[in-house]
């Protein structure tokens, strides 16, 4: 079995199934005889427990995989429900809330703030047109008219004056203008016309996590771009499951030469370099599928109409290359289970191929299954953030949490939590579902069954 | 043992081959042509330059001419980005940058992530274990993005008097430091999960138990015993490890700005330079495959139980 090593590809995003490939080996000792204690425990009454209930309980055991499932949970709500919340939506520009911070001071603090940065910064220094228009007033009062002369004379001292006021005082910025005045600043970020509706009694929904250079509502977008990331996840471990089940269970069920064949095959998509081709795909067969969603209105083009194109094109670069692990857990399961008395007597019976794999077979490697699937979601979620970081995956006005990260970058020291909050979602996003992952599989394990 | 070898160097071809096809095939649907800028240039224009380079023939006749070169040592010139410049011109000026940046970020990652494996393996349950083992699980978690721009803006201006290296990648030994660090981390993490889940496997062994039974003093038995043994799968992930790290590196290489071969790929994607694409995604799945190669090859040579003849099954 020089190929088991290989299964999984370390860097690559693909979960590791090693060890979920090995739980229906048994051991050496299973085939030892029972001492006479083993077997009266065996008599002694229990109430039988379902595959499914018993590994509930094993999960429920595990803390760590509790609080993840509590923490995709939350994430979920806060994607799915969230966006219904907030008046907002993650496209709409507010006018007048431009490049707001999650924090903001009252209208009399700002007030303060703004009269202390003038008094410091030379603000009131007048500009040269400023300069010129006061001394065309000024002569206007007394009757006379400015001649050209006068007037470069008066723009250049002003030049020069505001040239000096901001090289020898030091810039005051906001921050400063805080500090210095003591100001505490409050939650969630108003602009100053929301904050004057509020102070009339409207009721205003705050900007949670500010909004970004257009007006857009960071928190709403960011829900947008969970939900994106939770879709792309489901959706493309969805495919890879119906794509390598099949494949699977065809190549283990008939063997021979089929499977041979079939197994080369699996091995040279294994060996291909996926995140290449995968970025290649996805940046092919969006503009390819958005041809063909203007190409007419059959059903096919209202479905591209309905994902979105970048959304399709990454399921399928995801479902093309990443159905390999799965197919070859499924191979291996059914290769072990066709050899049991059941299925004998099921093609005794005159069972067809189908009905055996679909019936007989795939629900006895339920729990390989479910535990791959579920290891696929956080992979591909991380694909589809590394997509959309180079600009390859989800593209405006649609976001995610990949896009945003790379749109924040270039504001980073102003803005920092403008790439913190969606990296950290998407951070924690995948690692409670890895790490649930990881309790599904202790729990669907039945050697660590006791 | 050769005929495994010869067996393997056989798939890698049809590997490359396939890859090959498939790039090309990829790259021709693109809506669009290479000739599109801000001046849209006449239908004559169009004609004139696709005959200039054999554009306008079919497909397959493009494909079997661009392979026949290929095979020649040909990767064809670039039609875009830096016109009528040899691809393997570009190759060779961009791959040495980011083979610089993946073989550092890679050797730190061994150094550190190997050790700390072992640690995390013999202090198994107290708080180093557990520290560690949320530190990599942390760190298995996080895209290769979030860590790069994290270390941008702690290290390059963010907090006051943490500025120490440069933001812009400028070929300074400084300019290093965090790319490579942000490069490494990942698989750092994951190498450091996976020692320690194989030295708990070796240590369990009965031999370790001989060796603590005849007397031997712990460090022989870690270091002459146990590692050796632990170290085998270790070495089979390194290959596999060196592919993520020149493809994660695109997204390093994006956020530092470094002229590496990675980002420069996505910008011939983006510019439909075809030559370009076919000859960095070729370049890149052959030392990628090779590499896979070597260190299989490597682990057959340093594990003498594995039987050949029944691994090419």
């Amino acid at each position: 079995m020089s190929d088991k090593k290989r299964f999984h590809k370390p860097g690559s995003l693909q979960p590791n199934i090693e060890d979920i490939l090995q739980w229906n080996d048994l051991p050496a000792d299973a085939f030892e005889p029972a001492t006479s204690e083993e077997k009266e425990n065996f008599i002694q009454d229990r109430r039988s427990v379902s595959y499914w209930k018993d590994a509930w309980r094993r999960l429920r055991k595990n803390t760590v995989a509790m609080v993840a499932l509590v923490i995709i949970i939350l994430l979920a709500i806060f994607a799915f429900v969230g966006p219904a919340v907030v008046p907002y939506t993650y496209k709409q520009q507010i006018r007048g809330s431009e490049a707001l911070h999650p924090w903001h001071y009252s209208l009399e603090d700002q007030e303060k703030i703004n009269a202390y940065m003038e008094e410091h910064s030379g603000a009131g220094k007048l500009s040269p047109d400023e300069a010129v228009e006061q001394a065309r007033k000024e002569a206007e009062a007394k009757g006379t008219t400015l001649s050209r002369v006068d007037e470069a004379k008066i723009r250049a001292k002003a030049n020069v004056s505001q040239q000096q006021a901001s090289d020898n005082e030091e810039k005051v910025t906001e921050a400063d203008a805080v500090k210095a005045l003591g100001i505490k600043h409050s939650m969630f970020g108003y602009s100053n016309k929301e904050l004057q509706k509020k102070a009339e009694g409207e009721k205003v929904f705050p900007h949670v996590f500010g909004t970004d250079d257009q007006g857009r509502d960071i928190m709403v977008r960011v829900m947008v771009g969970a939900r994106v990331s939770i879709i792309v996840g489901v959706c493309a471990a969805l495919l890879v499951l119906i794509i390598g089940a099949l494949y699977g269970s065809i190549s283990g069920y008939c063997g021979g030469m089929v499977d041979t064949v079939m197994q080369r095959i699996v091995e040279i998509i294994y060996s291909i370099p996926e995140m290449l081709i995968i970025l290649l795909l996805s940046a092919t067969l969006k503009p390819a599928l958005e041809q063909f969603q203007n190409s007419g209105d059959g059903i096919l083009q209202s479905l591209v109409t309905l994902l979105g194109p970048n959304l399709i094109s990454m399921f399928i670069a995801f479902g093309l290359l990443y159905w390999v692990t799965m197919s070859r857990i499924i191979r291996g399961q059914i290769l072990q289970l066709k050899q049991q008395e059941y299925v004998t007597a099921a093609r005794a019976l005159g069972a067809k191929g189908g009905r055996i794999i679909t019936k007989h077979l795939l629900p006895n490697c339920i729990g390989q299954i479910v535990t791959t699937t579920f290891l696929q979601i956080p992979s591909a979620i991380f694909l589809e953030s590394f997509l959309s970081f180079l600009g390859v995956g989800v593209s405006a006005p649609l976001t995610s949490l990949g896009s945003m990260c790379s749109e924040a970058l270039s504001g980073l020291t102003t803005y920092p939590y403008r790439l913190f909050i969606p990296a950290v979602i998407l951070s924690v996003m995948i690692l409670s579902l890895n790490l649930f992952g990881d309790g599904l599989r202790d729990a669907l394990d039945p050697k660590l069954k006791k | 043992m050769t005929k495994y070898t010869v067996r393997r160097v056989c798939m890698a071809f049809v590997t490359l081959l396939l890859v090959a096809s498939i790039t090309f095939f990829l790259m021709n649907a693109i809506p669009g042509n290479p000739w599109l800028s801000e001046k849209t240039p006449s239908e004559a224009t169009i004609q004139a330059l696709n005959a200039k380079y054999g554009l306008d023939q079919p497909k397959y006749i493009q494909l079997g001419k661009y392979l026949k070169n290929l095979a020649q040592g040909d990767f064809g010139t670039s039609i875009k980005m830096q016109k009528n410049r040899p691809v393997l011109s570009i190759i060779k000026e961009m791959f040495p940058v980011s083979a610089k940046v993946g073989s550092i970020a890679l050797l730190w990652a061994v150094l550190v992530g190997v050790p700390l494996g072992c640690l995390a393996a013999f202090k198994r349950g107290t708080w180093v274990d557990s520290f560690l083992r949320v530190l990599c699980t942390i760190g298995i978690s996080m895209p290769g993005f979030v860590v790069a721009t994290l270390l941008l803006h702690t290290f390059c201006g963010g907090i006051e008097g943490l500025k120490v290296f440069p933001a812009l990648f400028d070929g300074t030994p400084a300019s290093y430091v965090l790319p490579c660090a942000a490069l490494g981390f990942y698989p750092m993490c994951y190498l450091s999960r996976q020692t320690r889940t194989s030295m708990l496997d070796a240590i369990n062994q009965e031999y370790i138990k001989t060796a603590r039974a005849k007397g031997l003093k712990n460090n022989k038995i870690i270091f002459k015993h146990a590692l050796r043994n632990a170290l085998i799968p270790v070495i089979t992930y390194l290959g596999p490890q060196i592919a993520f790290t020149l493809c994660g590196g695109l997204v390093v290489e994006t956020v530092f700005s470094i002229p590496g071969l990675g980002r420069y790929f996505v910008q011939a994607i983006q510019n439909r330079d075809y030559p370009l694409i076919m000859g960095t995604t070729i370049f890149l799945a052959a030392f990628i495959i090779v590499m896979n190669l070597i260190v299989d090859l490597c682990y057959k040579l340093v594990d003498p139980r594995i039987n050949l003849v029944k691994g090419g099954n």
